[in-house]
């Protein structure tokens, strides 16, 4: 079953072309992260799913549906927008009156979790409490299908943690996320796959282990002498450079082709290491 | 939903009431030293189609005062300028603050978000409309106006009436288009132009012009001394429902906070 399922959606903003051919699927049950950077079309994909704007042209279904005019379906959803807004009343009463749109949810548990207090005024409410009261309306009514746009953004290191947790736990109970962010490591630590998005279309989607795995190692090795360039011209190796005595590349895949063809000569130093997943991406990006 | 909506806007509620309330009060107050016998004098002056144009022409007596200063005027002007803030505000000002996503994130139709805040917006206009009722109702005795009670409720309903269906044309552009600038512009141009077309009507004596008027239907009859004036009541209820059909239609259809 498929959380979300997109084919070939297309989003244009007048002239602008947020969305060109998107294809995604989400399935039941599992974390998925939606990265990319800013502008790439993950708001606008995520506003598609709530049927918060319509299509140009192209599916978006959620749980097998179209989301258009499908308000029961939203109930199924929890949404913590990018950037909420929210209107000058104290927060209990804007989380009891959106409690109430969904039956009668109960916002106190949540926002005694995370400490919000529900008698202030939203109006003077810091960026981090602000965020916890969308927190707190996105988790509070327990749906099946987490939607969050960058969602720690704002919540200090204690917060995001107690955030990771409930999401966590969540899972556990058989939700499913997904997860949308710019940055690398809020997704890495929260999903188990990844859908990289770039200019409005999904331009992979892995496991978070398989990526590691293709993003490579970057390795230094420095020999005794200079060698001949053509030495490391190897099966799996890109991007040498050579300065002197020490060459760096990049190595995907087995490591053997490249330690066979250096091994005649003599190696006074070794270092390889995993390349960040951020690199991987900055290579999409391009 | 309509509780929240209006729980929320209690403050400003009660300060449009009071606001509207007290001019009320004080133009009123003013009958027994510029109405009556004394102003007739310096009526005569003026061409009698201005006259009937201002409605001043019924100066002289407390119901023809009060009709030409708080129903014609400055009660008129400051229901519908409420009409039309709250009108602007309820969809397209709160959608460009953002305000509306959560809400419509949520397990309700975009025609309950929609209708549950026009029935907002005519029960936020019963709070000045009743103010109005109000202060005239107790001054009539203190001053001898003698306005009928009849006549009173009459001006008064069709006073939230002309109010409310200006209002919701102004929310119904700003559903359609989402822009709160759009809304005012239409609600206050309609204003504007309806005003304009029942001054220049008699003046040139063309009936379609006033006949056009969302502000003739509401007091060209002058319910404040002839009583109801039930087609343009109902006008103003079918301006209001036309509007309002076409809101709904334009605002489920297109995207929202974009």
């Amino acid at each position: 079953m498929l959380a979300i399922a997109t084919r070939g959606l297309v989003k244009h903003y007048g002239s602008v072309e947020a969305l060109r051919g998107l294809d995604l699927e989400v399935e039941s049950g599992s974390v998925t992260g939606f990265l990319g950077p800013n502008g790439a079309g993950k708001t606008t994909t995520i506003r598609l799913v709530l049927d918060l704007i319509r299509p140009t042209s192209g599916v978006v279904e959620v749980f097998g549906r179209s989301p258009r005019g499908a308000a029961d379906l939203r109930r199924r959803i929890g949404y913590l927008p990018g950037e909420p807004a929210l209107p000058d009343v104290t927060a209990g009463e804007y989380l009891g009156y959106l409690g109430r749109l969904r039956g009668r949810v109960d916002p106190g548990p949540l926002a005694a979790r995370f400490g919000l207090d529900l008698s202030r005024s939203m109006a003077t409410l810091s960026r981090g409490n602000k965020q916890k009261v969308a927190l707190v309306q996105a988790f509070m009514h327990e749906p099946e299908l987490y939607v969050l746009d960058e969602p720690t953004s704002g919540l200090d290191p204690l917060l995001q943690q107690e955030f990771r947790a409930l999401v966590r736990e969540r899972v556990a109970d058989g939700a499913t996320v997904f997860l949308s962010s710019h940055v690398l490591a809020e997704v890495e630590t929260l999903t188990t796959r990844v859908a990289i998005v770039r200019a409005g279309v999904v331009v992979d989607v892995d496991d978070v282990d398989t990526l590691r795995r293709r993003a490579g190692q970057e390795v230094e090795i420095t020999f005794a002498a200079p060698v001949p360039a053509d030495v490391l011209a190897v099966p799996g190796v890109t991007d040498v450079e050579v300065t002197g005595t020490t060459a760096r590349l990049l190595l995907h895949g087995e490591a053997d082709p490249l330690l066979r063809a250096v091994t005649p000569w003599h190696v006074v130093h070794l270092r390889a290491q995993d390349r960040e997943l951020e690199d991987l991406f900055m290579e999409f990006y391009r | 939903m309509t509780a929240y909506l209006l729980g929320t806007r209690r403050r400003a509620m009660l300060w449009w009431t009071v606001a509207i309330a007290a001019v009320a009060a004080m133009y009123t107050a003013f009958y027994p030293v510029i109405g009556g016998m004394q102003i007739e004098g310096m009526l005569e002056s003026f061409p009698d189609a201005v006259l009937v144009a201002l409605g001043w022409d019924a100066f002289t007596s407390g119901a023809g005062y009060v009709n030409a200063t708080v129903f014609s005027l400055v009660g008129a002007v400051l229901t519908l300028t409420c009409g039309i803030g709250a009108g602007a505000r309820l969809i397209a000002g709160e959608e460009e603050r953002g305000l509306l996503e959560l809400e419509l994130a949520a397990p309700v139709s975009r025609g309950a978000v929609y209708w549950h805040r026009i029935a907002t917006l005519w029960v936020f206009l019963l709070g000045p409309a009743g103010g109005v009722l109000l202060v005239v109702g107790v001054l009539d005795p203190v001053l001898s106006l003698e306005i009928p009670v009849g006549h009173l409720v009459a001006a008064t309903v069709a006073l939230w009436l002309f109010a409310g269906a200006i209002g919701t044309v102004t929310y119904a552009i700003g559903a359609i288009t989402g822009r709160r600038a759009h809304a005012l512009a239409a609600g206050s141009g309609l204003a504007v132009a309806s005003y304009l077309l029942a001054y220049l009507g008699p003046l040139a004596e063309l009936d379609w012009m006033t006949n056009l008027s969302p502000y003739w239907w509401y007091v060209g009859d002058r319910p404040l001394l002839n009583g109801a004036d039930w087609v343009g009541m109902a006008a103003l209820v079918v301006l209001g429902a036309l509007a309002a059909t076409a809101g709904i239609a334009g605002f489920v259809r297109r995207d929202t906070n974009v």
